[in-house]
């Protein structure tokens, strides 16, 4: 008898963990399914954004180790840890797109060299999509994933929307040369990140959450602008000539 | 715009192969860390695990670090000697020819490897989910499942997609076991492994380099244990084929009417127990430049496959179950590692067109990894989230 309510407690146990785990990854993963599975160029560069982040992760705790652990409750510490790490990883975002430039021109001249038409906007799009997705589900497994529980959950899949679109941002406005673009993004990663801060006071996490899904539908709102005034663009531009 | 006018893009189907091996390659890291995970938890039972691995020094929670560490070392001493005797004796046959009892051999090893292995790890699971087999019917499905093993991996003309489960299912149960060795002794041999891959392969008296420079001479396929992915066959109107049957070279079969392929091969034996299975690390076919190949610029040859040997999907599992026995955080740490590390060698391949050891730079650089995972970020993730302090 006792057995089997230890079973049961168990797989219940597996369950909710289960549960918690597709709350902050649901989306990602039916958007890797649904776009990034389709295409193993970008299953690569997911793995290697992936990749990208933990070692800015590990740069930083490498960083930051001979000053922890902190102080219980003093939360000024941690402003500027956020500080440092956001401004840390918005420097390696723009390395990352550096390096995507020359992928991008790699890719052209092997596409000229077969004789297939270069790049699309969604390629490039599409990249950028992997490469968000990828920062965001690292964000998500290592914040999240080894401290299964609901609070940890709601709070990765905000930033998890953050990171993913984000990085689109940020593509296109280092392509483009829009400076909007250029600010918004390091500025949505640092208040998204100053918002947790909130979560120090005593039932700050009924403000902090909240305000941290604004932020997050914010970004996909802006986003999801850009990309269909982009796609607009380039329809307009290359219409005429398809017929 | 029509969807389906508009001309595929160069994106659709670039760096196919590299994921046809690395798909595997997870499938096999992932299985070893959910056993881990799933017969590990219960603390009271666990087995000791024997083998030559642990011949010369068995750990006992009783003793100092530094007694660890020189008992972790004479232990992998004692485990790649053993290897390259074993390595040494492959080439000695190879070299006399005696093909026929290799492959026999191997066919041993592999079902010894599903039914005893395999057998070990279901009666585990069976007890860890009271799962209600009697015996009867338990041996005789094990019978069956090593026997269907045996074949698939030896039979040409067998079904590509049961060949390659079986193969990652080999691969897995000998991880499982591996993962049971001394924590201080599993680290210290994989480096020390990763280093004998090192060197068996690229010194001039290496034996794995010798066995590949017999086989080339010969123009023969080595008795081996390998891992390849689906090759690909693409033709002018975009249709893709994929080929079903695996096709084995031997030596009194004529090339391929299409191409000339030029097989590097690597091969290295592994002891364990009483078994010894071979496996080849790398190899690549490279296709003339006459032929149509969608990827050529890039350098993997679109119809040649990819080949891993089965002792790196070991080891590579067994670093990854070890981390597993600590944290999720380091499985994704070492995981990422990993696969940075085979995509480097993959590059160094495409460039170099020769043998390569496929253990070092993954090995390295999961161990690296995995240090400081341990040391540094577990601290600074577990003091930002439980503050709920994320970024």
């Amino acid at each position: 008898m006792h057995r089997s309510f230890e079973i049961i407690g168990k797989v219940m146990t597996v369950a909710a963990g289960i549960g918690y785990a597709l709350l902050a990854l649901g989306p990602s993963l039916s958007l890797f399914v649904s776009v990034i599975s389709r295409k193993p160029f970008l299953i690569l560069t997911l793995l290697s954004s992936t990749l990208v982040w933990l070692v800015s992760l590990i740069v930083l705790s490498g960083l930051w180790r001979p000053f922890l652990p902190l102080k219980a409750n003093v939360w000024w510490p941690y402003t500027l840890l956020v500080l440092s790490s956001v401004c840390f990883q918005e420097a390696l975002r723009f390395l990352f797109w550096k390096l995507y430039m020359r992928l991008e021109d790699v890719l052209d001249s092997f596409a000229d060299r077969i004789s297939r038409p270069r790049l699309f906007l969604t390629d490039k799009l599409q990249i950028a999509l992997a490469g968000g997705l990828g920062h965001g589900v690292a964000h998500a497994v290592f914040f999240c994933l080894s401290l299964l529980t609901p609070a940890f959950a709601i709070i990765a899949l905000a930033f998890v929307t953050i990171h993913t679109f984000s990085m689109v941002i940020a593509f296109e406005g280092y392509a483009k040369g829009n400076k909007v673009d250029q600010v918004i993004v390091p500025v949505i990663h640092l208040s998204a990140g100053m918002l947790t801060l909130v979560n120090f006071a005593s039932e700050g996490c009924v403000i902090g959450v909240p305000l941290l899904y604004l932020v997050a539908s914010l970004t996909l709102l802006h986003c999801g602008k850009m990309v269909w005034q982009r796609l607009i663009e380039s329809r307009n531009q290359s219409g005429p000539t398809l017929r | 715009m029509d969807r389906t006018q508009r001309p595929r893009s160069v994106l659709d189907s670039l760096g196919e192969e590299l994921i046809g091996i690395l798909t595997p390659v997870s499938i096999c890291m992932f299985t070893v860390v959910l056993l881990v995970c799933l017969l590990n938890s219960d603390p009271s039972s666990s087995a000791s695990f024997s083998s030559i691995a642990t011949a010369a020094y068995s750990e006992t929670d009783s003793d100092s670090p530094w007694d660890k560490l020189l008992g972790a070392f004479l232990n992998s001493l004692v485990f790649v000697a053993a290897i390259t005797v074993a390595t040494f004796l492959l080439v000695l046959l190879f070299y006399l020819r005696c093909v026929r009892f290799l492959k026999l051999y191997m066919g041993f090893s592999a079902f010894v490897v599903l039914a005893n292995l395999g057998g070990e790890i279901s009666v585990l699971l069976i007890d860890r989910f009271r799962l209600p087999v009697d015996s009867v019917t338990f041996s005789i499905l094990l019978f069956n499942f090593s026997v269907v093993g045996v074949l698939a991996v030896f039979m040409s003309r067998f079904s590509i997609l049961i060949t390659q489960g079986y193969l990652v299912v080999i691969g897995v149960l000998v991880a499982y076991f591996f993962t049971m060795l001394p924590e201080w002794t599993t680290w210290v041999l994989l480096v020390a492994l990763a280093l004998y891959d090192l060197a068996a392969v690229l010194l001039p008296v290496g034996p794995l380099r010798l066995l590949v420079e017999m086989a080339i001479s010969r123009d023969e396929d080595i008795p081996a244990l390998v891992y390849e992915a689906r090759p690909v066959i693409r033709d002018d109107s975009r249709l893709v084929q994929r080929r079903v049957w695996r096709d084995r070279r031997s030596s009194q079969n004529d090339d391929d009417l299409e191409n000339n392929e030029v097989v590097n091969v690597v091969v290295r034996a592994e002891e364990e127990e009483q078994r010894s299975e071979i496996s080849v690390p790398l190899i690549e076919r490279s296709r003339p430049e006459s032929s149509e190949t969608f990827l050529e610029g890039i350098g993997l040859g679109s119809s040649g496959a990819i080949k891993l040997g089965l002792g790196d999907f070991i080891f590579y599992s067994v670093l990854v179950g070890r981390a597993a026995m600590y944290d999720l955080m380091t499985v994704y740490a070492c995981y990422l590692a990993i696969i940075a590390g085979l995509g480097v060698t993959l590059m160094l391949l495409s460039v170099y067109q020769k043998a390569l050891p496929a253990l070092p730079v993954s090995i390295m650089l999961g161990v690296v990894f995995y240090f400081l995972a341990r040391l540094f970020l577990e601290v600074f993730v577990v003091q930002c989230s439980s503050n709920l302090v994320m970024f």
